[in-house]
């Protein structure tokens, strides 16, 4: 038994395993993996459209475009499946896994993020609004990614909320007790709110949650050096602070001592079943399922002054302000407006003077009573009738109002205070509602935008609605990212899957070239930044620090910061968020397009942390091209394709197999003319028309010529080296290009058809006969070259590689012209390059002669 | 803004909504009311029929597929009522025989959707040039 696996092993290591399937089946597969692609995509991006407030759009829709969603993205996973041959078996549990929380969604069954039962504020992010809910997660970014002063605490996640509830058998109950609002809403809504709301209260806290509790407070203890007197459970529902506020409607509990938190979180609880919030989420058409609640447990700050403030004034229409009430003691009177308060209207920048102060007679105030709770006192006379906020304190509040409304992108509605040392606080942030009337101030939008200067207008394409103004950032390397400036507006030649990083900074997004289905695009739509994709002129006629306003909706990039743009959007009523389809296809949709998959050179990209449809999708649009390369590479599986000699009186030696089947010439060889394949066709005509490739001797220094003779083929030259001739296979759209001249190595692989998302174009090149200071020279000059012609490049020694992708055929046959001509350009040139400045005058040289090889073109 | 604002003053037709997903309705009525229209919605053909027979609308929009009386029963029964009135049918199960049947019963258009909603407004404006010009009594 053992003699024979021995044999077997050594048989199936010969034969590496597996009997290759043919190249002509695999790179089927490989265009149906591109063709999907773009199909998945687009879907993606139809269904993101529908939240964008144009399409009137059904709960039968959403199901269809689940259903064929799910059945594209399966098969592009066997699609892989099959060109990787079974490498990437785990995609089909991610897929399957992705699949059902998407079923269970529809049904009504939702699935909450598995957590433990609470999570310190110092772990909460903005996208944690399922598990932790609107308020919190907010506050969690606050805290977390701008830095911003948020009293310490930790929160009750929604999946102890659910625990809760089914331990009690509350959701039963309340099923019950609904059928009754079924019948007489008005009529029975007092009794049946009291009924669940005693027995929530009644109801006992589960081992887990008491447990999860009690170690939360100890570690909150261990943080501040010393037990917490008070604490404020503050209600963290679904949805709350997010499109549909229900601002006021939950309750919030101060003053709580540690001892009553049981209490308190089930206080909290208990008011999603208030009359009024119960009401509002029916009319709203909120389900019975829909009504979440995770409860926050924040300590409790000993407030001298608090207030409440909006980041952009509601009631003026010209003058921009930020408005703030401020009073002595805690926040809550405030809010509720139980007592005098003082107001103050600022100015939306830097110091934020007041322009108009009101200051209050205020005779009460809240503050904390020891041992827990908070009651009113009597304001000290002296301090009566003073402003209770100083022109620094002002100053401060204006800097954190509009950090916030630039991060959120919308005006915020926030609640301040500063403790008795004079620290500020944030205590809650959320989106400021508008009940304006935009469309009567039409008339002051289009004076404002006929005055102003349009940079340009109706190019690209609109991937995102809105209205975005600010500060223009050029970027164009990844490191520019680094420091991209809060608020500004993103501007590159490109799209790229890694400004997804910067998403949240960015008020807008214009590139000169892209597809509105490309990968950032559905990013964009996810953070709802204002984005234009195509533009052609961005990055030529913006620059670095220019003011501008980019109307995404109308299509038009102004000079300048027109504010009644801003001032219209930002009043504009979206009521269509408030319907439970609309919802749905939102959560839905948190299954399908975000990206966590960006960088495919991190360890993380892999089918175990594909967590969404789109993750899926970059892995195996990524996967399938490196695939397909190494398959022509390695040469497997090709000797079922017969391969014809290109007739040519250049020294390439060039052989090449059609897929199609298309190129046969007689006796094996094959005329340039014959060639159906698009992309080979261009490369060579490059190669040809520029008359690059110099047949006449280079002059050889001493020690270029030494350097020769030491160097020997290295470990990765070895498939060329041993086939002895060059290798290109081909489609009428496709190309894999194998060149081994001299003493290095040119690999193109190119797909060129009509969909403009589905092209791509891949370079590489490495090696030379000289010391490595030339070839790295060498490397510099081409890498310069592609870079001016819009590859995205990288280089690491004497490699380079660049890559571009999504333009249309014309662009991408002048492209291939271009890399013909570098190929017979580069072949010697790292002899020429004796001096550092050499890379940049060859550079130049080459794309002045390269010009006219292109000019037929468009 | 300005053609909007003169159908609103000079004749503000009146236009029946009727689709069993609330979202639609909820969707179309500000979109119709912004353009100047007099709107009244339903989920339910039964109501929307009643309403019709008391005060019979310019203009109707219905869904095809519902519980009860369907699409094509409300639009018989509404031109039976007012022979004149313009009928748009909107779907998410748009076949070739349905729409044939919804012409054959007098539809002017057939929408299938998702759609946007200047499309609609578009079909409309284009079924206003074909009704009756007389001003109708709200």
């Amino acid at each position: 038994m053992g003699v024979l696996s021995g044999i077997r092993d050594a048989v199936c290591f010969w034969r590496r395993g597996k009997a290759p399937v043919p190249f002509v089946v695999l790179f089927k597969k490989f265009k149906s993996v591109l063709e999907r692609n773009n199909r998945i995509l687009t879907l993606m991006a139809d269904m993101a459209d529908k939240l964008g407030g144009e399409y009137v759009f059904d709960r039968r829709y959403i199901e269809s475009a689940c259903e064929e969603l799910s059945d594209q993205v399966f098969k592009l996973v066997s699609d892989l499946s099959i060109l990787d041959q079974g490498k990437n078996v785990e995609l089909f549990a991610a897929f399957e896994r992705i699949r059902q929380e998407m079923q269970d969604e529809l049904a009504g069954r939702h699935r909450f993020p598995d957590t433990p039962p609470t999570l310190p504020l110092s772990a909460l992010r903005a996208d944690m609004g399922e598990a932790v809910g609107g308020k919190f997660a907010m506050l969690g970014e606050l805290k977390n990614r701008l830095a911003l002063p948020v009293p310490d605490g930790f929160v009750v996640t929604t999946g102890a909320f659910a625990d809760f509830m089914a331990k009690n058998n509350l959701p039963e109950f309340i099923r019950e007790q609904a059928k009754l609002l079924d019948l007489d809403e008005e009529k029975n809504i007092r009794g049946v709110s009291w009924a669940v709301t005693a027995h929530i209260l009644a109801a006992s806290i589960p081992r887990g949650l008491a447990r999860s509790l009690a170690a939360s407070l100890d570690e909150l203890t261990e943080r501040l050096g010393r037990a917490p007197e008070a604490l404020a459970l503050r209600s963290s529902a679904w949805d709350e602070d997010g499109e549909t506020t229900f601002a006021g409607q939950y309750e919030s509990v101060i003053g709580v001592a540690p001892t009553e938190i049981h209490t308190a979180f089930k206080k909290v609880v208990a008011s999603l079943y208030s009359p009024e919030a119960w009401l509002y989420r029916r009319r709203r058409g909120f389900k019975e399922h829909e009504a979440v609640m995770a409860v926050g447990c924040q300590v409790m700050i000993d407030s001298r002054v608090s207030g409440a403030l909006y980041t952009y004034a509601p009631m003026t229409e010209k003058e921009e302000g930020v408005f703030v009430s401020a009073a002595w003691g805690q926040c809550a009177p405030v809010v509720g407006g139980e007592i005098e308060t003082d107001t103050f209207l600022l100015q939306r920048h830097s110091p934020f003077a007041a322009t108009s102060r009101d200051i209050a007679q205020k005779t009460r105030q809240m503050v904390l009573t020891p041992g827990g709770g908070a009651d009113f006192v009597p304001v000290p006379e002296e301090l009566a009738g003073v402003s209770c906020l100083s022109e620094a304190d002002l100053s401060l509040l204006g800097e954190a109002a509009l950090t916030l409304e630039k991060y959120f992108k919308r005006p915020q509605d926030v609640e301040w205070t500063f403790d008795a040392a004079g620290r500020l606080y944030i205590l809650q942030s959320r989106a400021l509602v508008f009940s304006g009337r935009p469309e009567k101030r039409t008339g002051a939008i289009d004076a404002a935008t006929s005055q102003a200067e349009a940079v340009f207008s109706g190019r690209g394409d609109v991937v995102q609605r809105g209205v975005a103004m600010g500060k223009v950032q050029v970027v164009q390397n990844e490191e520019d990212l680094d420091d991209f400036p809060f608020g500004a507006i993103l501007v590159s030649r490109h799209t790229s899957p890694r400004y997804s990083r910067i998403m949240s900074r960015a008020q807008g997004i214009l590139t000169d070239i892209g597809s509105p289905a490309g990968h950032m695009a559905t990013v964009a739509r996810e953070f709802r930044v204002p984005t234009i994709v195509g533009c052609g002129v961005a990055t030529e006629l913006l620059k670095t620090g220019d003011e501008i306003t980019v109307d995404a909706t109308q299509n038009v990039v102004y000079r300048g910061l027109i504010k009644e743009l801003r001032f219209f959007e930002l009043t504009e009523e979206d009521v269509y968020e408030d319907s439970y389809e609309y919802r749905l296809l939102r959560r839905l949709l948190k299954k399908i397009t975000p990206l966590a998959l960006v960088d495919p050179h991190s360890r993380d990209f892999a089918p175990a942390s594909c967590r969404t449809y789109h993750d899926i999708t970059r892995f195996i649009h990524e996967k399938s091209v490196a695939e397909l390369i190494e398959l022509s590479e390695s040469g497997q599986g090709l000797l079922d394709a017969a391969a014809a000699r290109l007739k040519t009186s250049l020294p390439l030696n060039l052989f090449i197999i059609d897929l199609d089947g298309e190129a046969r010439g007689g006796m094996g060889e094959i005329e340039p003319a014959a060639l159906a394949s698009l992309p080979l066709s261009e490369l060579l005509r490059g190669l040809d028309d520029s008359g690059m490739w110099s047949t006449e001797p280079v002059s050889v220094d001493m020690g270029s010529f030494m350097a020769s003779l030491t160097r020997t083929y290295g470990p990765r030259d070895g498939a060329t080296a041993k086939l002895g001739r060059n290798l290109a296979v081909v489609s009428r759209e496709y190309m894999n290009l194998n060149l081994h001249l001299g003493y290095h190595f040119v690999l193109v692989d190119a797909y060129v058809g009509e969909v403009p998302a589905d092209n791509s174009l891949y370079f590489r090149f490495l090696g030379g006969v000289t010391d490595f200071r030339r070839r790295a020279r060498r490397a510099g000059c081409i890498g310069k070259i592609l870079e001016r012609s819009d590859f995205r490049v990288e280089l690491h020694g004497d490699l380079v590689v660049g890559r571009i992708k999504s333009l249309d055929k014309e662009a991408m046959r002048a492209k291939l012209r271009l890399l013909g001509g570098l190929v017979g350009f580069t072949r010697q040139l790292d002899v020429r390059m004796s001096r550092e400045g050499d890379a940049h005058c060859f550079a130049e040289e080459f794309l002045a002669a390269i010009k006219p090889v292109m000019e037929d073109i468009k | 803004m300005i053609d909007a604002n003169d159908a609103a003053t000079a004749k503000k037709r009146r236009i029946l909504i009727l689709d069993d997903e609330p979202i639609v309705v909820k969707r179309l009525r500000p979109a119709f009311q912004k353009a100047g229209y007099d709107v009244e919605t339903f989920t339910e053909s039964e109501a929307a029929l009643a309403r019709f027979a008391e005060a019979p609308a310019d203009i109707v929009i219905t869904d095809l597929k519902m519980d009860g009386l369907d699409g094509m029963g409300f639009l018989e029964k509404v031109k039976a009522v007012s022979p004149t009135v313009g009928c748009i049918v909107i779907t998410g199960f748009a076949t070739l025989e349905t729409a044939k049947e919804s012409f054959h019963k007098g539809a002017f258009d057939f929408v299938a959707k998702p759609f946007k909603l200047a499309d609609i407004l578009d079909v409309v404006r284009r079924l206003e040039t074909t009704l009756p010009g007389a001003r109708h009594a709200g």
